[in-house]
């Protein structure tokens, strides 16, 4: 594993993390965005390889199931699924995150019958006592289902174990945000780092994020913060620096929305479901928009962003909502926004680049 | 509060202005419009070229009671509190409070029938929102925004009461809404059922409608009456069991109304249900069903082809396509839209009113699967003996669109009906093509006809 600061990190690839979880007697689940219990998936002995798009798979098979209105995640991770795109794996798990995924899962399990079981997870938009109880009577369901995938019942001891690994890898995800501005690597490496834990190994996380070298790399120009869903294709952390900005922090579906605060409940349901509501505020999760307002502000003064760059996947609509609201109350207080809506690929269109250059020039 | 004395001035100047021009102006004056209404439609002479019958004689009153509902809202604060609801909301409790209820999607849908939608949505466009977003949402924020309304005055809400049974959409808007009033909002999360109901998902639900009824209690200042929500609990499932009887006789031939009645005469199930003037209103409706079924009195005049509507209706369309479809011999007979009303009403048991309402409010089509929504319009094609179906692809409405693709699918090719997607809105006129919809629709009528 290369972690020399300026050059790409190399991690294992997709299918060698296969390899290795098969050889330790896991099964692998495919697992859609955003919010999901890692260490439950753990202890059934399973493990989730995210699919985020991909952003190189066309959309045409998807398109047969959905209409032109629906985003680039869910059409092109039907085309994937629906093109072999899973393939071994033993189940592909849909949180219930948005009425696009909704209808995705919906539309897997009683029109396309893929060869994995679908399973579902409904996270509750509220953060009160009735959601964390029902969040944990349905991890208990969910439980189910995946012993009925792995056939595996887990014992306290697979619990355990499960927990501290993924604590460890969470902790690991939290601190490599806490030591951003000392780490000597480019955006587009902290972002590759922070993004191999939609699919490495708690264990291999953890080792990809303490490789991460620190040292001296002073970062110049103007500052931003990056919100959105998920930050694609990596050029744009390359293309962000070559027009003299930087991104010193975000409010990413696929990033910082998924630091979770450890829990340390007894009950490994209760503890998976007080871990799930204990993220930083998400549209998706139902989180006040004011809330998120906060805490982007004070994240933004902490670490000296200079402005706000909203980067959605185009049609996604919890993210639409908030962005007018984003844009006044972040302008009021000093911070300029820009949005821009992106389709799913592998290159950066000119014109997004165009808009985001002005943005930085104006910030400068 | 022991006297009038107590009362703020502008508490009693509110009073008075809600007496004067909505109790005693405002009804007499709608009573009188009803009655020059129901003159206007006895005295009528048919049109012979139109290829529709006569309207209903009861939508004079329905619009009566409309009328009455949307005035009233412009002298509601201050008087009675007022609480702005998703349409899939557990509004019963709410009724039996004495809470004013504004059905944002309600009032969208007035601005797309009088085809103000587009110009009311831009407002909120050029404040930021996209375009992407439903349009319901958009025409409400304009709203908001602007103030401009078809319906004189909306009332500020008191708080606000969110049921994402119906889409998460609504809790995106919501929150925006909850963000401009500065008012508490109270969230009725209702888990998607992909198969049957949990009962920790039921369990779920009624606590929360529990938790809303606290909420409620408190802003009201008053304690919720047992008796009287048991009769609004009554008075929901008689109006939901009244206007599914009503949907269900268009399985005569020729059916007696269409489903773009339907979308007009479903008023007053959304925005009062609970309500006894509903019942009364849609006992009078059904009476006059059955004359006309009693005469041979079809909705079109020459029903050749009986179709079904998937998805909300195209508002600022409804008159033409009604026309354009019944010049072809075609009658919109059914629609899952209308039938999300009616079809829960057995669920609903007055005497268990808690654990019924969390029953009910968990399955409405729209929080069920694709696979029951493709169920239920099997069903629908055998009971209502239909010809087609025409699935509205509603750019705005993702739970309601995502699927239909495949439905489409299976209706054609399983179920032998000839099934059309028209690409379309339900409130945004830029989002349809009209040249294109017609020659779809064109194609989609000589496929029935080359089967009959
Ligand atoms: S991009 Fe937005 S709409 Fe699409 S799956 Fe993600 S959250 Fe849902
Ligand atoms: S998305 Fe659909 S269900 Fe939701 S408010 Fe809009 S039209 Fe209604």
């Amino acid at each position: 594993m290369s972690t020399v600061a300026g050059h790409a990190p190399s991690f294992p690839s997709r299918r060698e993390v296969i390899e290795h979880v098969r050889a330790l007697g896991r099964e692998v689940v495919a697992v859609m965005p955003i919010h999901y219990p890692r260490a439950m998936l753990r202890a059934h002995r399973l493990h989730p390889i995210e699919i985020w798009g991909p952003p190189r798979v066309p959309r045409v098979e998807g398109s047969r199931h959905f209409q032109a209105y629906t985003c680039d995640i869910v059409v092109k991770a039907t085309s994937f699924v629906r093109s072999g795109g899973i393939a071994g794996t033993k189940a592909i798990l849909v949180p219930h995150t948005c009425d696009a995924l909704q209808g995705m899962a919906s539309v897997l399990g009683d029109f396309l019958h893929p060869e994995q079981r679908v399973l579902t997870l409904y996270l509750p938009r509220g953060r009160r006592t009735s959601d964390r109880d029902f969040l944990r009577e349905e991890l208990q369901r969910l439980g189910a289902k995946l012993s009925e995938v792995s056939g595996h019942q887990p014992s306290r001891a697979d619990w355990m174990e499960a927990f501290e690994a993924e604590d460890a890898a969470d902790a690991a995800l939290a601190d490599l945000y806490r030591r951003r501005e000392r780490l000597a690597v480019s955006d587009r490496h902290f972002y590759q780092v922070i993004r191999a834990r939609e699919y490495l190994t708690a264990e291999q996380f953890c080792e990809a994020a303490t490789a991460v070298p620190e040292g001296n790399r002073p970062r110049t120009g103007v500052g931003l913060m990056i919100s959105g869903i998920v930050a694609e294709p990596l050029e744009l952390f390359d293309q962000i620096e070559a027009l003299g900005a930087h991104i010193v922090g975000d409010d990413l579906a696929c990033g910082f929305r998924r630091v979770y605060s450890t829990s340390m409940r007894n009950d490994p349901f209760e503890r998976s479901a007080s871990r799930l509501l204990k993220g930083p505020p998400d549209p998706t999760c139902g989180t006040p928009v004011r809330d998120r307002i906060e805490a982007l502000q004070t994240r933004m003064r902490a670490l000296g962003a200079r402005g706000l760059l909203v980067y959605d996947p185009k049609f996604c609509e919890p993210e639409l909502f908030d962005v007018p609201l984003l844009r006044k109350h972040l302008h009021e207080a000093g911070f300029p926004v820009l949005h821009v809506e992106f389709e799913m690929g592998e290159t950066l269109p000119h014109q997004t680049l165009s808009r985001i250059e002005a943005f930085v020039e104006t910030l400068s | 509060m022991t006297g009038r004395e107590a009362l703020p001035h502008y508490v009693e100047s509110t009073r008075l202005q809600h007496f004067v021009n909505y109790e005693v102006v405002g009804k007499s004056a709608l009573r009188v419009q009803r009655w020059r209404d129901q003159w206007k439609l006895a005295t009528r002479r048919p049109r012979p070229d139109s290829p529709l019958s006569p309207p209903l004689r009861c939508v004079a009153y329905m619009k009566e009671i409309m009328s009455r509902h949307y005035l009233e809202g412009r002298y509601a604060a201050g008087v009675r509190k007022v609480a702005w609801v998703t349409s899939g909301a557990p509004t019963e409790p709410l009724q039996a409070l004495g809470y004013f209820l504004v059905y944002p999607e309600n009032h969208a849908a007035l601005c797309g029938v009088r085809r103000k939608a587009q110009s009311i949505a831009e407002e909120a466009e050029h404040a930021g929102w996209s375009r992407d977003i439903c349009s319901y949402a958009r025409t409400d924020i304009g709203s908001m925004l602007s103030g401009k309304t078809p319906a004189g005055r909306l009332p500020r809400p008191d708080v606000l009461v969110c049921c994402t049974n119906i889409c998460q959409t609504v809790l995106h808007w919501y929150r925006v809404l909850a963000d401009y009033f500065g008012c508490p909002l109270v969230l009725i999360d209702t888990p998607f059922l992909f198969h049957e109901a949990h009962e920790h998902e039921v369990a779920y639900v009624k606590r929360q409608i529990e938790d809303m009824i606290c909420v409620a209690e408190e802003i009201a200042g008053k304690s919720l009456h047992e008796k009287r929500f048991q009769d609004v609990m009554a008075n929901a499932r008689r109006g939901a069991e009244l206007w599914l009887e009503i949907l269900n006789r268009s399985q005569h031939r020729p059916a007696p109304m269409t489903a773009f009645d339907g979308f007009i005469h479903m008023g007053p199930i959304v925005d009062m249900r609970g309500e006894a003037v509903v019942v009364a209103y849609y006992e009078r409706m059904l009476a006059e069903l059955d004359e006309r079924i009693d005469r041979g009195i079809g909705a079109i005049k020459n029903e050749r082809y009986r179709v079904l509507w998937d998805n909300l209706p195209i508002w600022f369309k409804i008159g033409d396509l009604s026309k354009w479809l019944a010049e072809r011999g075609v009658n919109v007979v059914a629609s899952t839209y209308t039938y999300a009303w009616g079809e829960l009403a057995p669920m609903i048991d007055p005497d268990h009113p808690l654990d019924s309402m969390a029953r009910v409010y968990l399955h409405p089509i729209l929080n069920r699967s694709t696979g029951h929504k493709l169920e239920s319009m099997k069903r629908m094609v055998d009971e209502f003996e239909l010809d087609g179906v025409i699935l509205h692809s509603d750019r705005s409405c993702k739970p309601y669109s995502l699927g239909q693709i495949d439905q489409r699918d299976r209706l054609v090719k399983k179920l032998g009906v000839p099934a059309l997607l028209l690409e379309a809105d339900h409130n945004d006129p830029r989002d349809y093509a009209e040249e294109q919809g017609s020659n779809r629709l064109e194609a989609f009528v000589e496929t029935m006809e080359a089967r009959a």
